[in-house]
């Protein structure tokens, strides 16, 4: 089934193809309602595995919701995953997405911040190469009175990877004193890779403070000249600095184990 | 559980209603025929390949379908376009009384006197500007730099010169406005700046713009040769008034090595105007670009100032204020390529949005794999005055070398209660406060601009804040 | 010469088109303790820095062999391993790195060999202690919201770690409160307790230097060394500051 996925709620200049993708959706979809209990707290852990994932979930006042999601780096199949959350009065919901690698990866995360004081907090971490493409589109919907969200990304792109990412910020009327931040870290690692980065604040509320930031490229020249400084040369301090990013959206999640299966899916020990 | 179903229709815009890719491509016919395009050929007496280029473009422009982004011109009569082309001519020579009560008075406030408040609405003949345009020519012609109508320029010595370059930069298959451009182009300015020659006074198309009919298909094609230095303002700040309220303008320039030009435009349309402008400029090795644009006026604008680095060391500086108020949706932006090593731009930019007006910023920055040690930076910040307007920013950063460094900051929000109780406490009215705050929220552009602009400008922001208390 | 660790000659450098070091020489000898005083923008950093071989700095003239070789070609990290270290003034914040992993990849990366993760543990918590440091430090990520004086312990403490030939400590001692200073020393001393490990103290203040083992002293003045002294020179400048030595730049 051909569609258009991942469409961000603005659009912008058409030559640049960043709107929604085109793609071959698989017939097999995984639907997964998530239902919490008010004042619950649940995390979840999934992989992908190469189906259509669509997962939606209602939090209930001031339940949280903890989703992780692990994208193996050996995985062949393009994987597609759907997430859908709305927050009442004093949810949480924290959305953790790992891409390892794998072919193609494509993800939509939009969450609606209903309720009063509700928050949401994304983390995206990803290291590509060789080809390996990741295609994101991430929402941040402010509706209800004080709502706060973060969306952060750190990531490395390699030897002809290649990576997209919508992340908007939308305060709509009456979200009056919501804050909203956004940043987004890359790391490129030679000039064969692609990315591109739509980072967008929405905004029909007086009220609210909405930030982005985003560096792209290099580390800089202060950073690698320290590293080397103490015997770490330019390839080996880039090495370093890809874990690092990693590592800092690892060390977000409070169960150790999830955070050990996601380190040996790198390969790290 | 009424509330739980609504939520599900409201809320889950579900994921297998995806939309499918034909897009809305709907064509109108625009009554715009061959025949009129070769009477507007003829009456310009074009060469040649100008009535096969109008012909050409009149061809894509009705190909062409509307982007599907950005704000709406349902307002425009595109079945009508022609309208827009060749207004009757009745209404061309519109009377000073015709002109909006809220034009005249932002001429009042400005303080222009009569005879310059006829002509920029317009109506009036160019007793005073075409003085001062014939007197800036004659002193940049002693340092041998070519200012002229743009028109005239294309029979004369400098034909080829514009025929080489003429809508190379923007080409008529760019958008549907351009393509409209191509074919119905009239008036504007040629530039030619000599190598290493530096133009000390900035050059003004004010003037030019107020010729009759000029100002709504004009043309401006800047040169500025190796070496050379320019500073050129567009516009002025009082509000053009155009029955006809279609601005499908195109601006390109051409950038020489080690060459500088300083685009500025503070621009004032009156509120009834669909600014589809499109300018563009080509940097060549170690020269600058610098735009400085002001939006205040026009219902609709589309503008984003496109620069494209593509000599090594091309330098790319963009300085921008949208201020939005009620009725108006201003989409504005910039884009930049950087196509060579070492190329560096630099962008700041300022919105503000009151009683209903709705600022967008909309940017691309494109680095390609040959842009090795390029650097860009990008800031922007929006302010909102109340909470009935809109204000977004799309930024899209596309890179694709890692030896660049590329930075983006957004931020959005509101004048805080602290500041104004500070200013009040020392004596200011709340609008006072609130003007001086998006003033100085205004300062990016208006320290940029020459004192005159600059003073107008800040007058300007008073005038849209008046009564902004709410 | 066969036995000077540093050997410093007719050094000059310049950063963005000004000239700072001119016609620099200094040598130092394993073991010994040199100090670098001098007045603010005489060159003190720079020599630091042009000894490191950061890139900000070009160097236009002269020589710097270390260890018997000449250096002046050698990459940041290659005089790193050869056995330079440069304490930085204003150490850089490396976010998503520990301290501990930081020093033990700089280590691997420096002599080539995979640590035994347990035994370096060991070794950065006998550091810890002899510093006196709170044994979390080294799991915080590198210099990341680190005040200004934690920042400087940081450096001491991959110094005695890395355990280098040759330390440079650019103002280590510079804004920091007594409890910081005193770490400071407390390393200076252990790192003085091999025989051959040779240290070159940038400062321009003497208190961090009374308690110290000095061998020579050296003042720094536009540029260039005008005067050599033993550690009566720091109590020359303590009394009467730099003034005596302006007039011995012509």
């Amino acid at each position: 089934m051909e569609k258009i996925i991942n469409e961000p709620i603005a659009g912008t200049f058409g030559w640049l193809h960043v709107g929604g993708t085109k793609v071959t959706l698989p017939d097999e979809i995984k639907e997964q309602e998530i239902a919490l209990a008010k004042g619950e707290t649940k995390t979840v852990f999934l992989e992908d595995d190469g189906s259509l994932l669509s997962i939606k979930a209602k939090l209930p006042e001031n339940a949280k919701l903890h989703l992780i999601l692990l994208r193996r780096s050996e995985a062949a199949k393009s994987c597609f995953t759907d997430v859908r959350v709305r927050l009442e009065d004093g949810a949480e919901f924290t959305w953790h997405r790992f891409i390892l690698g794998g072919k193609e990866t494509y993800d939509n995360v939009s969450v609606e911040l209903a309720g009063k004081g509700s928050r949401f907090a994304a983390d995206l971490g990803y290291d590509l190469k060789d080809e390996e493409k990741a295609d994101v589109n991430c929402e941040a919907i402010h509706l209800g009175k004080k709502s706060e969200s973060r969306i952060r990304s750190f990531g490395v792109l390699a030897k002809k990877a290649g990576k997209l990412l919508r992340g908007t910020i939308d305060f709509r009327r009456g979200c009056a004193g919501s804050i909203g931040n956004e940043t987004e870290d890359v790391l490129l690692l030679d000039d064969t890779v692609h990315n591109q980065s739509v980072p967008m604040i929405l905004c029909t509320e007086e009220d609210v403070v909405g930030n982005h930031g985003a560096t792209i490229g290099r580390p800089e020249e202060r950073l690698l000249y320290y590293m080397a400084s103490r015997g770490i040369d330019e390839t080996q301090a880039l090495e370093l600095l890809s874990r690092a990013k990693l590592e800092a959206v690892l060390h977000q999640i409070p169960e150790e184990d999830i955070q050990q299966t996601i380190r040996e899916a790198k390969g790290w020990t | 559980m009424s509330a739980e179903k609504t939520y599900v229709e409201d809320v889950d815009r579900s994921f297998y209603d995806f939309r499918f890719e034909d897009r809305d491509n709907y064509r109108v016919s625009s009554g715009l025929t061959e025949e009129i395009i070769r009477q507007i050929s003829k009456e310009k007496h074009d060469p040649d390949w100008m009535l096969e280029f109008r012909l050409q473009s009149l061809k894509v422009f009705e190909q062409m379908p509307m982007t599907t982004w950005g704000p709406s011109i349902k307002g425009l009569d595109l079945q009508n376009i022609v309208t827009y082309v060749r207004p009757n001519t009745e209404r061309m020579h519109a009377k000073w009384e015709e002109v909006p009560e809220n034009i005249k008075e932002t001429f009042e406030r400005l303080g222009i006197p009569q005879s310059e408040r006829e002509s920029l609405a317009g109506v009036g003949a160019q007793y005073d500007s075409e003085l001062v345009y014939h007197n800036v020519r004659k002193e940049v012609a002693d340092l041998g730099v070519v200012y002229t109508d743009i028109e005239s320029a294309l029979r004369g010595e400098y034909a080829d010169m514009i025929r080489e370059r003429f809508m190379k930069l923007v080409p008529p298959t760019d958008h549907k406005f351009a393509a409209l451009h191509g074919a119905v182009w009239s008036g504007g300015s040629f530039v030619y700046v000599p190598p290493g020659v530096t133009v000390e006074i900035p050059l003004q198309s004010y003037f030019r713009l107020n010729a009759p009919g000029a100002g709504q298909f004009e043309h401006t094609l800047i040169i500025v040769d190796k070496g050379a230095n320019l500073h050129f303002i567009e516009g002025c700040s009082a509000p053009k008034y155009n029955v006809a309220n279609l601005h499908a303008g195109c601006v390109e320039l051409y950038v020489g090595e080690n060459a500088t030009l300083r685009y500025s435009t503070i621009e004032n349309w009156s509120k009834n105007m669909y600014n589809l402008n499109t300018k563009r400029a080509r940097v060549e090795k170690g020269g600058k670009v610098e735009w400085v644009s002001g939006s205040f006026g026009s219902h609709v604008s589309y503008l984003y100032p496109m620069s494209i680095l593509k000599g090594e060391g091309a330098r790319c500086e963009f300085t921008g204020v949208t201020f939005a108020g009620a009725g108006q949706n201003l989409d504005t932006g910039c884009k930049i390529v950087h196509d060579a090593p070492k190329t560096t731009s630099y962008v700041n930019t300022r919105s503000i949005s009151k009683s209903g007006g709705i600022s967008t910023f909309r940017s691309a920055v494109v680095v390609t794999a040959k842009a090795e040690n390029s650097k860009s930076s990008v800031s922007c910040e929006s302010l909102m005055l109340d909470d009935e307007s809109r204000s977004d920013t799309i930024p899209v950063m596309d890179v694709r070398t890692n030896q660049a460094d590329i930075g983006h900051e957004a931020k959005i929000g509101r004048i805080s209660d602290e500041a104004i109780f500070y200013l009040m406490s020392r004596g200011l009215s709340e609008e006072d406060a609130r003007a001086l705050i998006v003033s100085g929220f205004a300062e990016n552009v208006s320290k940029e601009l020459p004192l005159e602009y600059a003073v107008e400008m800040n007058n300007l922001i008073r005038i849209e804040m008046k009564g902004a208390i709410g | 010469m066969a036995n000077e660790l540093v050997f410093i000659k007719n050094l000059s450098a310049k950063a963005e088109e000004k000239e700072i070091l001119k016609s620099l020489s200094l040598s130092i000898g394993r073991g010994e303790t040199h100090v670098v005083m001098g007045p603010n923008g005489a060159g003190k950093s720079t020599l630091a820095s042009v000894l490191m071989g950061d890139p900000a700095y070009e160097v236009t003239g002269g020589s710097i062999e270390f260890d018997g070789r000449d250096i002046g070609e050698l990459a940041v990290h290659e005089r790193a391993k050869q056995g330079i270290f440069l304490s930085f003034q204003n150490p850089i914040e490396v976010p998503g790195i520990s301290l501990e992993n930081f020093v033990r990849s700089a280590l691997e990366r420096q002599t080539e060999k995979k640590m035994k993760i347990w035994e370096f543990r060991k070794e950065v918590k006998r550091v810890l202690e002899t510093l006196a440091m709170d044994p979390h430090y080294a799991e915080r990520d590198l210099n990341v919201g680190f005040s200004g004086g934690e920042k400087k312990k940081a450096e001491i403490l991959q110094m005695l770690l890395l355990k280098p030939k040759f330390a440079i400590l650019d103002e280590t001692d510079s804004g920091l409160d007594v409890d910081a200073v005193r770490t400071v020393s407390k390393g200076i001393e252990e790192f003085q307790k091999d025989a051959s490990a040779s240290l070159l103290v940038i400062t321009h203040n003497a208190a961090i230097l009374s308690a110290l083992r000095v061998d020579a002293v050296h003042i720094l003045v536009d540029g260039r060394i005008v005067r050599t002294g033993g550690k009566e020179l720091i109590e020359q400048v303590g009394r009467e500051g730099f003034a005596p030595f302006l007039e011995e730049t012509e």
